[in-house]
């Protein structure tokens, strides 16, 4: 009972933020003491679809671009970890990987954006794919590095042992098993260029317009109910993405059978 | 270059370029100015920056702020995703579970700052509902629950953002250790459930997690949206105190905000050789 | 279903290679060397501008002005004038760490042509020599702004010598709920009592606009309008602010939280005025408050009003970078900002409600009688009532004390 309880409660706290932040996109005019908006209405939507003409392009911007630094990002850092944890150098290779998070990422993006301007990417869409990947690739290394152990290396041994290649390891061993770890860390990665703001602000100079550069200044607008309708457009496309594809990414039981 | 070197070094290389590089540019970058060598406020090399900065209390009044909210938000966090996962280590490998676990990555810090804003706020729905079962009389006895000195609302929201993240990732390390069959190795063995928790599941569980929960740290240390909307001004974050050195009104103050990410890297760097130190000491006792 | 996000993918690759390469491509297209507009005719500039894009950098936090400047400039500008306005989202931090980065980096072809800037900006970007001037008596509709008028020429005590066009205009107003204060106080003395009566339900923000109120309180506390006229003086400053703080530290106890922190800007301040935790919010723009009822922000009671001791008047500009790819465009862009036609509409409280910059003395007979008529605001105060309330911007270091020494006095 308490067990069911529990998970009744967990569902709600984790639906509660989104169904909130929803309902608040539809409402006009909410005065203390009352628990929900005194009307509703469609205008919020209606208007903010009139007045930033471009939203459906920033869109499809925003989501080509986030694929592509989830897809390079992910594949350099799966590759690259595996590199690194059976390399004779690994702890200190593994240490640099925290280097771009040793800086406070607002001074970052100002230091960075000096040296975009000075290499002339600048301004433009692959300055901006090439800074997220700056901040992705580290964080998909670190994520992999506890991936890699030595039970992880003798299957891939035994693959050699057994006459397969390095294309076959992969295809056949590595990449399977690895699957619910390579999915979160897909998820995340698209996450953190989805919602990148600092980065994509300065270095490409509000020209390279994602999604989240144009709904972002409205979460922090006074207006709430447009606020809400802003964090309904930066969320929905990550759980709508997710949920598409959720016979892919959740087939995690099966992963069992190999192990 | 052999195949076997091209092998070996080409993932290293890629990885130093990207992310190597660009740091010890930003960083190289940020110390000249600070020393007022470059950028076109500056009128060439002086310590004036440095000794202002070291001097201000509130400087190191915001370093140990930073660490403390940082550190809070970790502990609980860990605590909770740990007492989520291993009361039922299979239960967030199935899909709707571990669907309902990634939904909430989907949220961004600045929309968590504004849900927890409209929550927790003395006007906020908390609020409306205690007025509505008449536990407050009026809106100004609603507790001080965000921009409060003890960085309450920062903190509650780092959590809620960090938790489904932890559930997942030890999810994906019980999986990937194989953590269950030790479990039941240790169990065959006659070890009590306590004993297998502590001295079996919990450390094959948060020694290959650590650099992730180290990261996640670094990731709370440095937040910015979050402490800018619910903190108190008289307890700031590193992140906000950067920000308002760099961007508000006065140009003079942009060498300073540059002293501090410098002294913010030292203060990271610090805590990460402490880190690998630990880890390397506790390694040692491994048989 | 499985083959879904083989199918993203490989759309994503191909999409971001020829978005890479189309971009390296259409790099410095337009590196030729620029004729000064300035020297042009009129007719010329126009030519010259046809076809060009103008990068506009403005704040994009509020959808009544960014349909303003989609739906009715943008259209315009193109088919009058066959320019494509490019508007990109930045407020006046964005703006200056923008300019920095690029003066530092050495880029000759700014990103930015064009800005929309307030006084701060305009000192820091002055500051750097970051704007490109003088250019706006250039423009044919500089002639109906009348930069004679403190208010319009003189930019925090700074002249702003044609390095700036302005655009609109506004006064700073408090914003009140009439359900719950029932005499509005027309004084500091006044408001004391009030925030001693009605503790946690006033402060002010941390950022501009809580300055600017510190600012009319100082010019208060220095003597009245004028008293601060010119630049800064330290004499003066100091005389006036001590006043000033112990004023303040008499209400920091019954400040919003005891006066330990201040909201982080107007945003949160309206929203906590909407749900009622403040009794008072305050703004730049006198017009705010009809806009935020008709949104359903603030609660059919909310009212403006200016107190007796004034408040500061505030312009708003259009400022072009040094280095702006073409000029030309953006001198032709702003002088249609400038026209009759586009500040008619933009001063529409349906549409805005921006104040207008220009003369309306200086107009054509029948400009004026079309501002006449422009629908009257319903909760916001009369324009010519509080113009007599109006008091000036101060030099910019009064600001950036106010702000240092706010941290010291009422935080720390």
């Amino acid at each position: 009972m308490t067990r069911k309880l529990s998970r009744l409660a967990l569902w709600v706290i984790v639906l509660f933020p989104f169904g909130f932040i929803l309902t608040l996109s539809f409402g006009q005019r909410w005065p203390y003491p009352r628990l929900f908006p005194q009307s509703w209405t469609l205008s919020n939507w209606i208007e903010i679809g009139q007045s930033g003409a471009g939203i459906t392009s920033s869109f499809w911007l925003s989501l080509s671009l986030s694929l592509s630094v989830a897809i390079i990002a992910t594949t350099l850092s799966f590759w690259g970890s595996r590199q690194i944890a059976f390399h004779p150098q690994k702890q200190v290779l593994l240490r640099f990987a925290y280097f771009p998070y040793v800086f406070a990422p607002v001074i970052l993006a100002a230091c960075l954006q000096y040296f975009f301007v000075r290499s002339g990417l600048y301004g433009q869409l692959a300055g901006v794919l090439i800074a997220q990947l700056c901040i992705t690739i580290p964080y998909g290394l670190l994520f992999f590095s506890s991936f890699w152990n030595p039970k992880r290396k003798a299957m891939e041994e035994s693959v050699y042992t057994l006459g397969g290649n390095v294309w076959q390891a992969y295809r056949m061993v590595l990449i399977p098993t690895a699957r619910p770890t390579i999915l979160t860390c897909f998820f995340q990665l698209f996450l953190i260029s989805w919602f990148e703001y600092g980065l994509t602000q300065l270095i490409g100079v509000g020209k390279v317009d994602t999604l989240t550069l144009r709904v972002f200044q409205y979460v922090n607008e006074s207006n709430i109910f447009l606020a809400a309708l802003a964090s309904v457009l930066l969320i929905m496309p990550p759980i709508v993405l997710l949920w598409l594809n959720k016979r892919y990414i959740f087939r995690l039981n099966t992963n069992k059978d190999l192990l | 270059m052999s195949y076997r070197m091209l092998n070996q070094w080409v993932g290293p290389i890629i990885f130093i370029a990207l992310s190597v590089v660009p740091l010890l540019l930003g960083i190289g970058y940020a110390l000249l100015y600070s020393l007022g060598l470059t950028g076109i406020i500056n009128n060439g090399f002086t310590l004036a920056h440095w000794h202002t900065l070291l001097q201000d209390a509130s400087f190191w009044e915001t370093i140990g702020f930073s660490l403390v909210v940082a550190l809070s938000t970790m502990v609980i966090s860990i605590a909770l995703a740990l007492g989520l996962v291993l009361r039922e280590p299979t239960r967030f490998q199935r899909p709707i579970p571990s669907f309902l676990m990634y939904m909430p990555l989907a949220i961004p810090a600045i929309v968590m700052a504004f849900f927890i804003f409209q929550m927790f706020a003395k006007g906020g729905w908390l609020s409306r509902i205690a007025f509505q079962l008449k536990i407050i009389p009026e809106l100004q006895s609603f507790p001080d629950l965000i921009n409060d000195n003890l960085g309450i609302g920062i903190i509650v929201s780092h959590i809620l953002m960090a938790v489904p993240f932890l559930v997942l990732f030890f999810t994906n390390i019980y999986q990937n250790e194989d953590i269950d069959a030790y479990r039941k190795l240790a169990f065959t063995m006659g070890t009590s459930r306590k004993m297998s928790l502590w001295y079996v599941q919990l450390p094959m569980l948060l020694r290959p997690a650590q650099p992730t929960l180290f990261l996640y740290f670094l990731f709370v240390m440095g937040s910015y949206e979050i402490p800018l909307l619910l903190g108190s001004q008289s307890k700031q974050m590193i992140a906000v105190l950067t920000i308002q050195k760099m961007q508000r009104y006065n140009l003079a103050d942009i060498p300073q905000a540059y002293a501090i990410s410098v002294a913010y890297t030292v203060v990271v760097i610090l805590l990460l050789y402490i880190m690998v130190w630990v880890s390397q000491k506790n390694r040692s006792y491994d048989p | 279903m499985n083959y879904l996000p083989v199918y993203i993918l490989k759309g994503t690759l191909i999409l971001t290679l020829t978005g890479l390469l189309g971009l390296s491509c259409s790099r410095n297209a337009s590196d030729a060397p620029q004729v000064d507009p300035r020297n042009m005719p009129w007719e010329e500039v126009k030519q010259s501008a046809n076809g060009q894009t103008v990068d506009l950098m403005m704040w994009m936090g509020d959808p009544q002005i960014n349909t303003y400047m989609s739906q009715f400039v943008k259209p315009a500008l193109q088919q009058q004038f066959g320019i494509n306005l490019n508007i990109i989202n930045g407020q006046g931090n964005t703006i200056v760490q923008t300019m920095l980065a690029e003066i530092q980096g050495g880029q000759k072809n700014s990103a930015i042509d064009l800005m929309w800037i307030n006084g701060e900006t305009f000192y820091q970007l002055r500051q750097i020599n970051a704007l490109w001037g003088p250019w706006t008596e250039k423009i044919p509709n500089a002639q109906y702004i009348n930069f004679a008028n403190p208010f319009i020429g003189i930019d925090f005590q700074q002249p702003v010598d044609g390095y700036e066009c302005p655009w609109g205009n506004v006064q700073m107003a408090l914003i009140y709920d009439s359900v719950k204060v029932d005499s509005v106080p027309a004084s500091p003395s006044e408001l004391l009592n009030y925030v001693k009566a009605n503790p946690g339900t006033f402060t002010i923000d941390n950022q501009f606009t809580g300055l600017t109120f510190l600012k009319s309180l100082l010019i208060n506390f220095a003597g009245g309008p004028k008293a601060l006229d010119g630049p800064f003086d330290e004499d003066k400053y100091q005389e006036s602010a001590a006043m000033l703080w112990s004023y303040l530290q008499q209400m920091k106890p019954y400040l919003w939280k005891e006066g330990k922190t201040y909201p982080e800007g107007v945003a949160p301040m309206h929203q906590m005025f909407a749900t009622g935790e403040l009794h008072f919010t305050m703004s730049n723009n006198d017009a705010e408050v009809d806009n935020k009822i008709r949104q359903g922000l603030f609660p059919s009671t909310a009212r403006a009003y200016v107190w007796e001791t004034g408040t500061i008047q505030n312009t708003h500009y259009m400022g072009i970078t040094q280095n702006a790819k073409d000029k030309a465009a953006a001198m032709v862009a702003v002088n249609f900002l400038v026209s009759p036609e586009a500040q008619y509409e933009k001063m529409n409280p349906t549409v805005w409600g921006d104040g207008t910059i220009l003369d309306l003395n200086q107009l054509p007979t029948e400009w004026q009688r079309k501002f006449a008529r422009i629908p009257g605001r319903v909760h916001a105060p009369n324009r010519k009532d509080i113009q007599e309330r109006a008091l000036q911007e101060l030099a910019p270091e009064y600001m950036i004390r106010l702000a240092k020494d706010f941290r010291t006095h009422m935080i720390n």
